[in-house]
């Protein structure tokens, strides 16, 4: 019971935990404004639509906020109860992964009922257009 | 004939989705204009690359080509579609392999005409068991199969049905109008039945003879029939509180 009461405070304080390094900030950092600039470039040669990239800008803020600020990820780490800020920074990668995956799926079940929707239209519009020209060759015949 | 049975053969659409039925359609076509020389006939070809085209063609059928394979639904809400923007009063589908003979058509179309129904469903299966000259007979597991989902649709809707994925179906201007909004592109037979109930439409079974499939794959066993069951739970456990708005 006191373990729940003391929810969110550090359930491993004792322990000695494991933060980040100086150089995998420095890498998140640098790959973070990496990551910025290659969006803003497939945007700029429009081979990225700007309604797409929202997320990946949060990706890449996140990232660099994440090398900048390591205290963010040692409090979300002790939010987690996960002792290496290492685990809490993969943990919130995978999920933010799924959750992109999962978008994906949206996004496709969208399209999947729109390309249905265009390939029956396109079927009965060549059916009419096929009929209307026999329709007007007939015609043709009899005058 | 009657004469008022001929007007309505006339506002009939009769479609059948096809894919790669080349070898067996020519003949369920020519059955078809033999028994309902009235009605228009329609082949949906979903991506066939076989000759189902030309072949429906000769056969004097009119033919919407899909560009590509979808699924039957697709192909099946196509023919909604084509009926809708024509203004056909009624319909009926019925396989392009053979399996549901045209001359059960007038045993589906006849509620619909009479107005005692909205939408029917050709049932392999009476209440007591196989329709009676029915040749077919499909594999024990495909039929306690069956009769589980029509039992699951019978429990949960509290209407009676025998055969929920028959594909052999006819309807009204009712059906046409929901079916062209929603469809699902692929096993989508159970759920349309539930949407159509849903929308209080009228839905009967009637027990016709079906055959033995002749030539072709079917639907259900060219693709995992794993899938086929997964979806049809999920489409039952669902498909009730749907929304209805698309």
């Amino acid at each position: 019971l006191t373990t729940l009461l003391s929810w969110g405070t550090p359930l491993l304080a004792a322990e000695a935990k494991v933060n980040l390094t100086t150089r995998s900030r420095i890498i998140a950092a640098v790959a973070a404004i990496f990551f910025f600039v290659l969006v803003l470039d497939l945007i700029r040669r429009r081979k990225l639509q700007e309604r797409y990239t929202v997320v990946w800008f949060i990706l890449a803020v996140g990232l660099l906020a994440g090398g900048v600020f390591p205290q963010l990820l040692e409090t979300l780490a002790n939010i987690l109860g996960v002792r290496d800020t290492n685990a809490a920074l993969f943990a919130l990668l995978l999920l933010l992964l799924l959750a992109l995956a999962f978008e994906s799926t949206i996004t496709a079940s969208r399209q999947g009922e729109q390309i249905t929707r265009l390939a029956q239209e396109n079927a009965l519009l060549k059916l009419r257009e096929a009929d209307r020209k026999t329709g007007a060759a007939a015609e043709d015949d009899e005058s | 004939m009657l004469a008022s049975s001929r007007d309505q053969q006339s506002q009939t659409l009769i479609f059948l989705p096809a894919w790669n039925e080349g070898e067996s359609i020519t003949t369920v076509i020519a059955d078809v204009q033999a028994e309902l020389p009235e009605a228009t006939i329609l082949v949906v070809d979903d991506g066939s690359h076989d000759d189902t085209v030309d072949a429906a063609r000769q056969a004097g059928a009119e033919v919407a080509v899909l560009p590509f394979h979808i699924g039957l639904g697709a192909a099946l809400q196509t023919g909604y579609r084509y009926a809708q923007e024509n203004g056909f009063k009624y319909f009926a589908h019925l396989d392009s392999d053979g399996q549901h003979p045209p001359n059960q058509l007038m045993r589906i179309l006849e509620p619909t005409w009479t107005n005692s129904a909205d939408l029917v469903l050709g049932s392999r299966f009476t209440q007591e068991g196989d329709t009676p000259g029915s040749e077919f007979r499909s594999s024990p597991l495909r039929r306690v199969w069956i009769h589980i989902l029509a039992r699951l649709v019978t429990g949960i809707h509290g209407q009676r049905f025998t055969d929920i994925t028959s594909g052999f179906r006819a309807g009204n201007h009712r059906a046409i109008d929901l079916f062209t909004q929603i469809y699902q592109p692929d096993f989508g037979e159970i759920e349309a039945v539930q949407t159509a109930l849903a929308r209080r439409l009228r839905v009967k079974e009637v027990p016709v003879v079906m055959l033995r499939r002749e030539l072709g794959e079917s639907y259900l066993t060219a693709l995992p029939s794993i899938r086929f069951m997964f979806k049809a739970f999920l489409n039952l456990m669902v498909g009730r509180f749907r929304g209805t708005a698309h």
